[in-house]
């Protein structure tokens, strides 16, 4: 039926088409096409352009041969909403048939033609200026498509279902609550008849989890904690109350494996995040990758990346899921570039570690050994009086969206080089606080710098790099057209070549880029957009 | 170091008791508060010692944002409509006149004796110095070195005199919001199919760089087309004053830039 309606809307449009000479074909999103996503580069229907958050567009209309002919086909500005402190925007567009679909900070939605930019709708939630967002700005990274609707968790940690022809609400429900610290500023990741979200809050002292929510009704499905209760598996590794106020916040946007049938969820720091000393113990599932039945949110298997941290090294990097052979055996692979320096490989079937490769300098760790587990460097903890480590606590790379290109096998990663005096002090937790036990001091400026990275994705071994002025707050998205975009601080939208990393081209935003480039096509043409400060940008040829 | 620097700076509050602000009395207690508010909420974008990263400095008398007291609570716990500056609404009671107090304490340098005067100083400025050769001062002169109008509200005595006599022995830095604190002086050194230039920085990026040339002019290149690039770390366009002015003239030129607030 949902695919009937599909097709209904766009018979319609082809007949608005004919008479009129011009149409926007509004698409609806059924699961079957939220699957094929990765293949299809007309469309962009998820936050990493498919379930297996490879961020690749399969068009190569766009390729090292022209791509420095680029130039802007339309950019949007986008609103003013009267909430302090929003300034920042890390969205990812989403594209279904014609219709892009961006969120603006904190939370609101706009729909915009893809032929001419021109606004269909917006939307703004009723947030009140008194939201507390404690350890993060006021941002939003996106929204999720199912069939005829657009879902976006708010800052005011409530998620909504709007019609996606209107932008109006169809529901809304309370994910969290906002005034003890719980946030959402992620895009939702939209599964069969679900929609699944995570929290953020590990700085205010919160109890992570994810949720899985009704795509039609918002009943909730399921919750699954990332600290366990007392008696629950993994609770060993923690002591007495902590787990209370444990963190393992869970705000970045996961994979899928339809195949297997798992989600793959990632989680931030154990709180208080630089203070150890008050919650000894292994911190599970703080700083990990989860495995979890989609149906029941039951935990098939776990990967604790940085055990017991306390350089708020959130493990809340894009998991990509990557299928191909590894030493010989063809196995199904879940890559991550590690905030704390290292690159990842673990078997997506059983968790099993599989590779930890250093891909930046740290000075915390002499690596990994054979069970997955950092070979911790003493005396690289926090200090009351100053402990100068690398990387700096926005890790070596962070939430911004990693890109594989899986016809080369390459994994290109934005790299942070910085590093930071880390200090630890006391706190006691008051809910709606702070609950941090210290700080850091990075060393910044003309001390840190940045770089694209490419990566063999079996070994972690670097290809090449191209240098960056300062650590980037930006994705990157790999295409056919043997291409790498990516974007700085400076305001540069930029594209390298693929295989050597060479710079191709690039464009003055004139603001700091801080979200991911994402690509889809307008009749048959080939798009790439980026935002630059409060400003979207859509690159074509034609 | 950074701790000490934290604790003498507390240890000057103590020592004078209390510091008083337009919104009342503060006491050692009151910035406490306010320090460790600031560290919690406030160190990750200004630095622990607000001496800026990815947030501006906050060392210095005067907050462009903040006028006056009252102004400085507000955008602390409300924000700042237009930037990154978020808020802390979680702020209650007396915290955010705590968090203000404290910030205001950053900025806030003991009074410091002139060495020299500071009326020969301008003449010495003028005249023998021929500063405004490089500098901007109240409009007059040429901008290749740092414009000095106000030169006294950021810098103290200690800091103008390294300034005259060994200016390569500070690397002040330019706070952006977005890229951390960049050197705001730095000698480049570009060799072009044009010729081989030498300045000052002005901005940079992965693929461009500007500067400004011995002669005040700017010039901008693609960094794809230079023969080399690059960074004198360490370094100042400016020469050292200590064989072109006796001591006396050193304390009169450092009292008029002192004076400049």
């Amino acid at each position: 039926m949902k695919l009937s309606a599909n097709l209904k809307s766009k018979l319609f449009s082809t007949f608005l088409l004919l008479c009129f000479g011009s149409s926007t074909v509004l698409a609806d999103t059924p699961f079957e096409a939220l699957l094929n996503d990765e293949a299809n580069g007309a469309d962009w229907l998820s936050y990493s352009g498919g379930y297996k958050s490879q961020r690749f567009s399969p068009l190569s209309q766009i390729n090292t041969a022209n791509v420095d002919q680029l130039k802007v086909m339309w950019a949007y500005q986008m609103q003013p909403t009267g909430i302090n402190g929003a300034a920042l925007q890390e969205t990812t567009p989403l594209v279904a048939g014609d219709v892009m679909y961006i969120t603006e900070s904190p939370s609101s939605v706009t729909a915009l033609d893809t032929h001419t930019g021109r606004m269909l709708w917006h939307f703004v939630p009723d947030i009140s200026n008194d939201v507390l967002n404690i350890g993060f700005p006021r941002i939003n990274r996106g929204v999720a498509l199912l069939d005829d609707k657009v879902y976006v968790a708010t800052l005011d940690a409530r998620l909504f279902a709007l019609d996606a022809r209107t932008g109006a609400v169809r529901w809304e429900t309370a994910v969290a609550d906002n005034s003890v610290g719980f946030s959402l500023t992620l895009a939702p990741l939209a599964l069969d008849g679900k929609i699944v979200v995570g929290v953020s809050g590990a700085e205010a002292g919160v109890r992570g989890y994810i949720d899985a929510y009704d795509s039609e009704t918002g009943e909730r499905l399921w919750r699954t904690f990332t600290v366990p209760a007392p008696g629950e598996p993994g609770s060993e590794t923690w002591q007495g109350d902590d787990w209370q106020t444990g963190g393992g916040s869970t705000w970045l946007t996961g994979s899928y494996d339809p195949d297997l049938d798992l989600l793959y969820w990632t989680t931030g720091n154990p709180a208080p995040d630089w203070n150890g000393d008050l919650r000894p113990g292994d911190n599970l599932f703080t700083c990990a990758v989860l495995a979890l039945d989609p149906d029941t949110g039951e935990m098939k298997w776990f990967f604790q990346y940085t055990p017991h941290d306390t350089h708020d090294w959130d493990a809340n990097q894009i998991p990509v899921l990557v299928d191909g052979e590894f030493e010989g055996r063809q196995r199904k692979l879940l890559a991550l570039a590690n905030r704390n320096a290292f690159y990842y490989l673990l078997d997506r079937e059983t968790g099993e570690y599989l590779l930890g490769e250093e891909y930046s300098f740290q000075t915390w760790s002499e690596g990994i050994d054979d069970n997955g587990r950092p070979i911790v460097i003493p005396n690289t903890e926090p200090m009351r009086e100053g402990n100068l480590v690398w990387p700096s606590l926005q890790g070596a790379t962070n939430w911004f969206s990693p890109s594989y290109n899986p016809q080369t096998e390459q994994f290109f990663v934005p790299n942070r080089r910085m590093g930071a005096i880390y200090f630890k002090s006391d706190v006691e937790y008051e809910p709606g606080m702070p609950f941090l036990g210290g700080g850091e001091q990075p060393l910044d400026g003309d001390d840190a710098s940045g770089a694209i990275l490419a990566l063999d994705v079996m070994t972690g071994e670097q290809q090449w790099e191209f240098e960056l002025q300062t650590p980037p707050w930006s994705g990157v998205m790999a295409t056919a057209g043997g291409l790498v975009f990516g974007a700085s601080n400076e305001g540069n939208f930029f594209a390298l070549d693929a295989e050597d990393g060479g710079p191709l081209w690039f464009f003055n935003s004139g603001a700091h880029i801080r979200t991911n480039p994402m690509g889809f096509s307008v009749d048959g043409n080939q798009r790439v957009a980026i935002i630059g400060g409060q400003t979207l940008f859509v690159f074509g040829l034609e | 170091m950074l701790l000490k620097q934290t604790l003498s700076r507390c240890s000057a509050f103590i020592v004078a008791g209390f510091l008083l602000l337009s919104t009342g009395p503060v006491s050692a207690q009151n910035l406490e508060n306010g320090e460790q508010l600031f560290q919690t909420l406030c160190a990750r974008c200004h630095g622990m010692l607000g001496e800026g990263s990815e947030g501006p400095s906050l060392t210095r008398p005067n907050l462009v944002h903040a006028p006056d007291d009252a102004a400085l609570v507000s955008l602390i716990v409300g924000g700042i409509p237009g930037t990154g500056m978020p808020g802390s609404r979680q702020l209650r009671g007396q915290d955010g006149p705590d968090v203000a107090a404290y910030v205001r304490s950053l900025g806030v340098l003991p009074p410091e004796d002139m060495p020299g005067d500071p009326v020969a100083g301008a003449e010495v400025y003028r005249a023998v110095g021929n500063c405004s050769s490089c500098h901007i001062l109240n409009g007059e002169g040429l901008g290749i070195g740092p414009e000095l109008s106000k030169v006294g509200q950021r810098r103290n005595a200690a800091y103008l005199r390294r300034s005259v006599t060994s200016p390569e022995a500070d690397q002040p830095r330019l706070v952006d919001r977005f890229r951390g604190s960049l050197q705001a002086f730095l000698t480049v050194r570009i060799v072009s199919e044009y010729g081989i230039y030498e300045g000052m920085r002005i901005n940079e990026d992965a693929f461009t760089v500007q500067m400004r040339d011995m002669a005040g002019e700017i010039v901008s290149f693609k960094k794809s087309d230079l023969i080399s690039y690059q960074k004198v770390q360490g370094h100042s366009l400016m020469p050292g004053y200590n064989s072109v002015l006796d001591e006396k003239q050193i304390d009169n030129v450092v009292s008029y830039l002192m004076s400049l607030n």
